[in-house]
């Protein structure tokens, strides 16, 4: 959607993350390896003393450890795994809010993610200006942004209600305007978490509709991150099954959810 | 360290217009909710200036013009200042907890939150000091050639507090206790700062010690174009001090950042 071809290479230790915009390539993600170790210390006061020492001890957890899959352009991919498996830490490396401590993770394309809709919304600004704001920080221009709020208006139903301010939304409405602006702004890699059960049954029929029309575009990859089978089934070809926070199982979608079930 | 200065200047750079824009954003977001909306941006540091001007001239009696120019331009170009300043010790130094959600929800790089933050208050503060401008114009207080340093002094200010809010942030983001101790900091510096009262009124070794203190020489910069009329950069007693903090700053600034920005998502 941007003309800018940005492609950011970060080494940090261990780990290389690289990013680019480059839809030709015909891997959409590709983990290699990779291992996510949080920092877990006994209070705040380590966690201060730990900022000026390398003496301090904590404990280590990984959330993800040796986990490689790789997602192909256009494919449909779905992680399925139990809770506290890793599934939203390998998503937040995709999307690029956290960093992996060693290996290496590729994207390459532009992700938005439907995870956590009604996160991320300034409550004090309007409905309006928040989609504004996230145009902004989408890097979007401004004929790019007049041309898709109408739509994410539209989409969002909320009418009149979306010039007050969004602390007088309710959870529903947030999720609404969350999965409009998520859904609308045409990404390559679209990475959907447990969010298409948002609002009413009508809304959420609407919301699966949406994602099987950004589907139906054949050069857009879909990642469906869930523990909800019936779900996987209905969206995804392929599936990769996730335990604690390393891939022991890839293939087809119905090998892999035969073989999450069975454990 | 020149690869972390590099990194951040290019982000900022390619990312200059979205800076921009949310820079407004983040003007409009304070106001907000206000039906006086605007208003309130200039309501607060003026009720502030006429109560120390009311409490120095009548109470104190402390208050008396100086070279030549009305004690209450004097106090204002302190004051308007300090107010800035007071946003960026307090807000500024723990900036990741104002915007949680560019921090763990979208990818954003961390550095532009606090230059589009910085860039705001800098705006406000703009604000106040063309309205000192007009008002000198209206009372026929005379403005000398020394305010065209002005947009210099801004310029530095909003150097030197944005290393400020990328040195301390990530701190602060991964302990309470940064910010609370600047919160509870910033009173004393207001204080201390020669805001009130002039600095030559202090003991030589004051003088030496506010030289090190950046809030006094921003205070004493902004002064040099209303009222000291002198240039900045000829204060050299003032001016290589304040030039040797702000380096320091930006090396602990590029230092914090390199080690923490891969942390701080983890423990937003």
């Amino acid at each position: 959607m941007s003309s800018k071809a940005v492609s950011t290479v970060t080494r940090l230790g261990e780990a290389t993350v690289i990013r680019d915009e480059d839809v030709s390539n015909p891997i959409a993600i590709r983990f290699d390896h990779v291992r996510k170790t949080y920092k877990l210390f006994k209070n705040d006061r380590q966690r201060l003393l730990a900022t000026f020492s390398r003496r301090v001890k904590y404990d280590t957890i990984n959330a993800n450890d040796d986990l490689s899959f790789i997602c192909r352009r256009g494919e449909s991919l779905a992680l399925l795994g139990d809770n506290g498996a890793g599934k939203s830490t390998a998503l937040k490396m995709i999307t690029g809010v956290c960093f992996p401590t060693s290996g290496s993770v590729e994207v390459h394309g532009r992700v938005s993610a439907l995870l956590e809709l009604s996160a991320g919304f300034d409550a004090k600004l309007s409905g309006m200006e928040n989609i504004q704001m996230r145009c902004q920080l989408w890097g979007l221009s401004k004929e790019e942004s007049e041309e898709l709020i109408p739509e994410i208006v539209e989409f969002s139903e909320l009418g009149r209600y979306i010039d007050q301010p969004l602390r007088t939304y309710s959870s529903g409405m947030k999720a609404r305007l969350g999965f409009a602006f998520a859904s609308s702004i045409r990404p390559d890699i679209l990475v959907v978490d447990e969010a298409l059960s948002v609002g009413d049954r009508k809304f959420s029929k609407k919301c699966r509709n949406k994602v099987r029309d950004i589907m139906a575009k054949e050069d857009v990859t879909v990642l469906f991150v869930t523990h909800s089978t019936n779900m996987a089934k209905e969206f995804c070809q392929n599936g990769i099954v996730i335990q604690r926070g390393h891939a022991v199982f890839s293939g087809t979608i119905g090998d892999a959810i035969d073989f999450y079930t069975k454990q | 360290m020149f690869e972390t200065l590099k990194h951040i200047v290019s982000e900022n750079w390619r990312w200059r217009r979205q800076v921009w824009g949310l820079a407004k954003i983040d003007l409009v977001r304070t106001y907000r909710g206000a039906a006086l909306g605007k208003v309130w941006l200039f309501a607060k540091p003026a009720v502030y200036i006429l109560v120390y001007w009311f409490t120095l001239s009548f109470g104190l009696r402390s208050a008396s013009d100086i070279n030549g120019k009305p004690f209450i331009l004097w106090l204002a170009t302190g004051v308007f200042p300090w107010f800035f300043m007071s946003d960026m010790i307090t807000t500024g130094s723990d900036i990741y907890h104002k915007y949680p959600y560019l921090v763990n929800r979208l990818k954003f790089p961390l550095s532009l939150i606090s230059t589009f933050y910085t860039l705001s208050l800098l705006m406000v503060f703009g604000g106040m000091m063309v309205f000192t401008i007009l008002a000198c114009l209206l009372t026929g207080v005379p403005l000398s050639v020394y305010l065209i340093q002005l947009p210099l002094v801004m310029a530095l200010m909003f150097v030197f507090w944005l290393a400020w809010s990328v040195m301390l942030s990530p701190l602060s983001a991964i302990s309470k206790d940064f910010g609370n101790l600047l919160k509870t900091l910033s009173t004393p510096f207001f204080w201390i700062s020669g805001i009130l009262f002039p600095l030559d009124a202090l003991p030589r070794i004051g003088r030496i010690i506010m030289a090190f203190n950046p809030v006094s020489w921003c205070v004493e910069s902004v002064r040099d174009c209303f009222v000291n009329d002198q240039w900045f950069w000829m204060q050299p007693k003032r001016f290589l001090p304040f030039l040797a903090v702000l380096l320091v700053v930006i090396i602990l600034a590029l230092h914090n950042y390199r080690r923490l920005y891969t942390e701080v998502p983890d423990v937003i």
